[in-house]
């Protein structure tokens, strides 16, 4: 190991180089001071807010900040005039609760042994609440342009973690260092029911009797501490316990705690805490709520409904005479039919996640969206298929931008165009909801980003993708979440691989490895308590990361997700 | 169109998130097994706004309300489970040795299909337990089987008494010891496991005392000492505020906690698996102790070895209250013939065959004023079964849950998910290419076995 401690040394001076010179590159040329500060956008259709329309008119910015907005505008001599005929502006969109500007910690804590499980260090649990986003941010992290560049102009950005990564703050998507990105300090105390691997509080069962715990001490902690500042004299001088103090402010009710729930159970879990602990809340991330609308209503909880969606199949056009055709064909096994029953109830949990909003919309439950677990490259065309489904394109735009602004206290700078707020405007050639729209420019604090047209790769069939290395993985099985690596060895068509994993120890051989186009699948099997247990996981592959599921025969199915480790 | 008929039919399949329903019915002219007060022939059962408010003859339905015609069926009160683990999104917090702080209850999934399968099986209440990894799991929860709902609250049995898992034996010293080594390592390590917690709560319980004594006292300075929810839980144990039940198989073990509850004052103990209970049997009855058996299952690992099927006779003889249980979503759906094994060995009577899976299992839990029999004034909760329960050829036909029919033979449909998996990967071979390993002695008599 000493001996090559230098190599490696080397290696990591020579790779902080190499990104420092081309962060540099990058921001001189996104420092190019515009010559002025005032805009004028003329000729567009303004649609100031949902349902405010303007054909034909002019908006003036000046310093970051709406000045003027109507059919005309004054011109101010030094302003830079946007031609914007034909085109569509918008309020810029907010991103109820993200991980936006806040890059993604290798694979953390992963080989750090506890000594006793049971009693791990804070930090290694996932118990951080007193993290602060605004130390995490990085203004050149890739989800800052890549949300842009779909519109979105500010966001509730919170850390990467478990139970309690840290405080959110609400950060604008342009700037050059942390602080050019932050509107707004702390926000939030950003919470999950995600365990640790391995250690206490590994399964929703332990993270939720912590959550109890940590919440009463804080609270009683806090009242101590009151006492202590009325009269310190001869009273034992309180503990310091940054973990403890996060709470103060989210058990006086001046900070929310932002909950990441997506299933139906998760949000009711998050009921429970909140109906015994007493704290604001903050419904992130929401996935399935389409049964519990009534109890979200009366929780009284901010929601924001994910833009991760399962895939929709693209209806296909039936042909007229598509019964006679159906005749003629062979007649159908009983695992046909089991087939089509099994994918019309797919079809139909599918279509459940789509008409989401709008049945949020049609029962009054104000809401945004929020994107921890969406790729910004499906986002644009998620929201079409919503309007698609019977969300109205002002419900859109109101879960898009006013919705957001009021849930997040932001009202008064953000979410409308209108003179004084905060000069944040996407400009689309299209109405944005249009599938065949495009992003023209997205103004952030009144900083204009023009967006250049990406000619679309025609894509035939689909390359393999090279999934040789080493890949860490994390999973979520009802015993809890597991980690551990894949090495997969040998080329297309001639792949083996092993598994590790935080469940057995054991080192296991992979079988079928196949991969067809980004899709990887593989099995394994593992001992656990001398029985055999079969385990098939396929998964889709983008660049150095995948995502998709492991199946454990009766045991069901277990998302899984992973990162490929750089070479050593 | 045929596409769209289905669809509608899935539509009607909708969920239903409501408070716990509570149904009236009446069962007519069955042959009423009610356990705690022998069988009574062409008897009708009234359900009325679930609860048992009439047992006699001629009784007539309320207006508008559901009749069974149960001529020539059994009804027996609800099957019981008092060890299973189905509905449960997290079994084990197996990072540590001592729990006792996490409840099964927060991970409560009333969405498992498993459910729906032991409905199937007459079971209308199972207690969800936390797994045996730890000398101290975490607590439990008792659920009602309401199926069709989201709502984990729906399928909780309100008012049923608190539980907590223990272990004993190789779970906890593979995990603690062999995984992590750390305490415990030996029996012996349980043990002090045991009684180091309790000794703690003790301490616990006493400093706040002390603290609540003395807080409102004039120039009052001290510190309240730090709330520790694990500790608030023993300390409720210790109170007798919850029920211990125990995984155990070693008859020395079984006694050791016999000993160590006796030295903390704690009298509600009921002991799982308990393969060896028939060693210690009139230890066990004279502690007041329970026992939830297997009816045949053991040699599973080394310190079940040692296991008889007549262990629930034999603790039933030396009056311990004995139930059987299932441990496994599979042999919930047939608890009815696990009872009926304890009269093959050990020739137990009907009714004490049957109070394995009613009564007796109630009392474990604490739940026997409610359930467990069928008695005026008691849940709704029936299981009608066609030929006698405990016989080999009963099939069951209905099962009520607080006066709702939660399953119906006739209208059994196959797929009973409640949510289906938008991501999954349909694949129907996974169900259909059994022939290869599947025993083909009986291929070609199917239909000797439809009804």
């Amino acid at each position: 190991m000493k001996e090559q401690m230098p190599v490696y040394l080397r290696l990591t001076v020579l790779m902080l180089l190499m990104v420092t010179a081309t962060f540099t590159a990058y921001s001189q040329n996104e420092e190019l001071a515009p010559v002025s500060r005032a805009y004028v956008i003329r000729n567009a259709n303004i649609i100031q807010a949902p349902g405010r329309k303007i054909d034909k008119g002019a908006i003036l910015i000046r310093n970051g900040i709406i000045q003027s907005v109507g059919n005309t505008v004054n011109i101010p001599a030094d302003a830079i005039i946007i031609e914007a005929d034909s085109l569509y502006v918008y309020a810029g969109f907010i991103d109820g609760l993200s991980n936006t500007g806040v890059p993604k910690p290798k694979d953390e804590n992963q080989d750090k042994k506890v000594k006793d499980p049971g009693n791990p260090p804070n930090n290694i649990a996932g118990i951080e609440p007193h993290r602060d986003v605004r130390n995490l941010l990085d203004p050149a992290d890739k989800s800052i342009p890549d949300m842009r560049a779909i519109g979105f102009t500010a966001a509730h950005t919170v850390p990467h973690g478990r139970m309690l990564p840290g405080q959110g703050a609400i950060i604008l998507l342009a700037g050059n260092s942390p602080d050019e990105l932050v509107y707004k300090g702390p926000v939030s105390m950003f919470s999950q029911l995600h365990g640790a691997a391995g250690i206490y509080p590994n399964t929703v069962m332990g993270v939720m009797a912590k959550y109890r715990e940590l919440y009463r001490q804080a609270d009683q902690a806090k009242s101590y501490q009151k006492r202590y500042i009325q009269d310190a004299s001869g009273m034992e001088r309180p503990k310091s316990d940054r973990v403890l103090e996060a709470f103060y402010p989210v058990i006086d009710r001046s900070m929310p705690v932002a909950f990441k729930a997506e299933k139906v159970l998760d949000i009711q879990r998050v009921f429970s805490l909140k109906n015994e602990l007493g704290f604001n809340l903050i419904l992130g991330e929401v996935k399935e709520g389409w049964d519990i609308t009534d109890k979200i209503k009366t929780s009284g909880a901010k929601v924001f409904l994910s833009l991760d969606l399962p895939e929709l199949k693209e209806e296909k056009k039936a042909k007229a005479d598509s019964g006679k055709v159906e005749e003629k064909e062979k007649r159908k096994t009983e695992v046909d039919l089991e087939r089509e029953r099994l994918e019309l109830r797919k079809e139909e949990m599918i279509r459940k996640f789509y008409t989401q909003p709008a049945l949020f919309a049609s029962e009054g439950i104000i809401h945004g969206f929020s994107t921890l677990e969406a790729k910004s490259k499906d986002i644009k065309n998620h929201l079409s298929k919503l309007v698609e489904n019977g969300l109205s394109e002002d419900a859109a735009l109101a879960a898009l931008t006013t919705s957001p602004a009021q849930l997040l206290g932001l009202s008064a700078t953000m979410g409308s165009i209108d003179n004084g707020k905060l000069a944040n405007l996407v400009i689309s050639d299209k109405p944005y909801f249009n599938k065949e729209s495009k992003v023209k420019y997205v103004f952030v604090d009144g900083r204009k980003f023009e967006l250049e047209d990406k000619p679309k790769k025609k894509h035939s069939d689909e390359e393999d993708v090279e999934v040789s290395g080493t890949w860490s993985y994390t999973t979520e099985t009802p015993q809890g979440a597991g980690t551990g690596n894949i090495v997969i060895t040998g080329e297309p068509g001639n792949y083996s691989g092993t598994i590790t994993g935080s469940f057995s120890g054991d080192e296991n051989v992979l079988t079928n490895i196949t991969v067809d186009g980004k899709e990887l699948s593989f099995s394994f099997s593992m001992n656990v308590g001398g029985d055999t247990l079969n385990i098939d996981v396929s998964v889709t592959v983008d660049g150095n990361t995948f995502e998709g599921s492991m199946t454990a025969g009766v045991h069901g199915s277990f998302p899984i997700e992973g990162e490929r480790l750089p070479n050593k | 169109m045929k596409k769209y008929t289905i669809g509608f039919l899935l539509f009607l399949f909708a969920v239903a998130v409501n408070a716990q329903q509570k149904g009236t019915i009446l069962v007519k002219n069955g042959t009423v097994l009610t356990i705690t007060n022998g069988t009574l022939e062409n008897t009708d059962v009234l359900i009325k706004d679930g609860v048992i408010s009439k047992i006699g003859k001629g009784l007539s339905a309320p207006k508008g309300s559901k009749t069974i015609d149960a001529s020539g069926m059994f009804v027996m009160p609800g099957i019981i489970d008092a060890h299973s683990h189905i509905a449960l999104d997290a079994v084990n917090e197996a990072t540590s040795p001592v729990t006792a702080e996490v409840w099964t209850g927060d991970a409560l999934n009333p969405m498992d299909v498993s459910i729906y399968r032991a409905l199937a099986g007459g079971v209308t209440i199972s207690h969800a337990m936390h797994g045996s990894a730890n000398a101290i799991g975490g607590q439990c929860e008792t659920i009602k089987h309401r199926y069709g709902t989201v709502d984990p609250d729906v399928i909780r049995m309100q008012g049923a008494p608190r539980t907590i898992k223990f272990a004993l034996g190789e779970n906890p010293t593979r995990v603690h010891g062999g995984g992590n080594r750390i305490l415990p390592r030996t029996r012996m390590g349980v043990e002090a496991v045991f009684r180091n917690s309790f000794s703690e709560a003790q301490e616990y319980m006493k400093a706040w005392e002390v603290y609540k004594a003395n807080k409102d006292k004039k120039g009052f300075k001290g510190v309240a000492p730090e709330y520790d929810l694990r500790l608030e839980t023993l300390a409720d144990i210790l109170r007798g505020e919850i029920i211990i039940h125990c995984h155990s198989y070693r008859a020395d073990e079984i006694y050791m906690l016999m000993q160590v509850c006796r030295d903390f004052g704690i009298k509600r103990l009921v002991f799982q698996h308990v393969n060896e209970g028939f060693k210690v049997a009139p230890e066990l009855a004279e502690f007041g102790a329970m026992a939830s058996v297997f009816s045949d299952w053991w040699a599973y690992k080394f310190e079940v070895y040692y296991s008889t099927a007549y262990n629930a006779a034999i603790l039933t003889e030396n009056g311990v209250v004995t139930s059987i249980n299932s441990d496994s979503g599979e042999l919930i759906r047939h608890l009815y013939h696990e009872a009926g094994k304890t009269q093959k060995y050990g020739g137990l009577s009907d009714d004490q065959a049957l109070a394995m899976i009613t009564i007796n299992p109630a009392k474990q839990l604490g739940i026997e004023k409610r359930v467990g029999s069928i008695e005026e004034g008691k849940d709704g909760d029936i299981a009608i079964f066609k030929n006698h329960p405990l016989s080999i050829y009963t099939i069951p036909m209905y099962t009520i849950v607080d006066g709702v029919v939660e399953f119906d033979r006739q209208t059994d449909e196959d797929d009973m998910r409640i949510y289906a998996d938008a991501r999954e990967t349909i694949d129907v071979t996974l169900h259909s290419t059994v022939s290869h390993s599947e025993d083909r002695c009986m291929q070609n008599t199917e239909f000797l076995f439809r009804d």
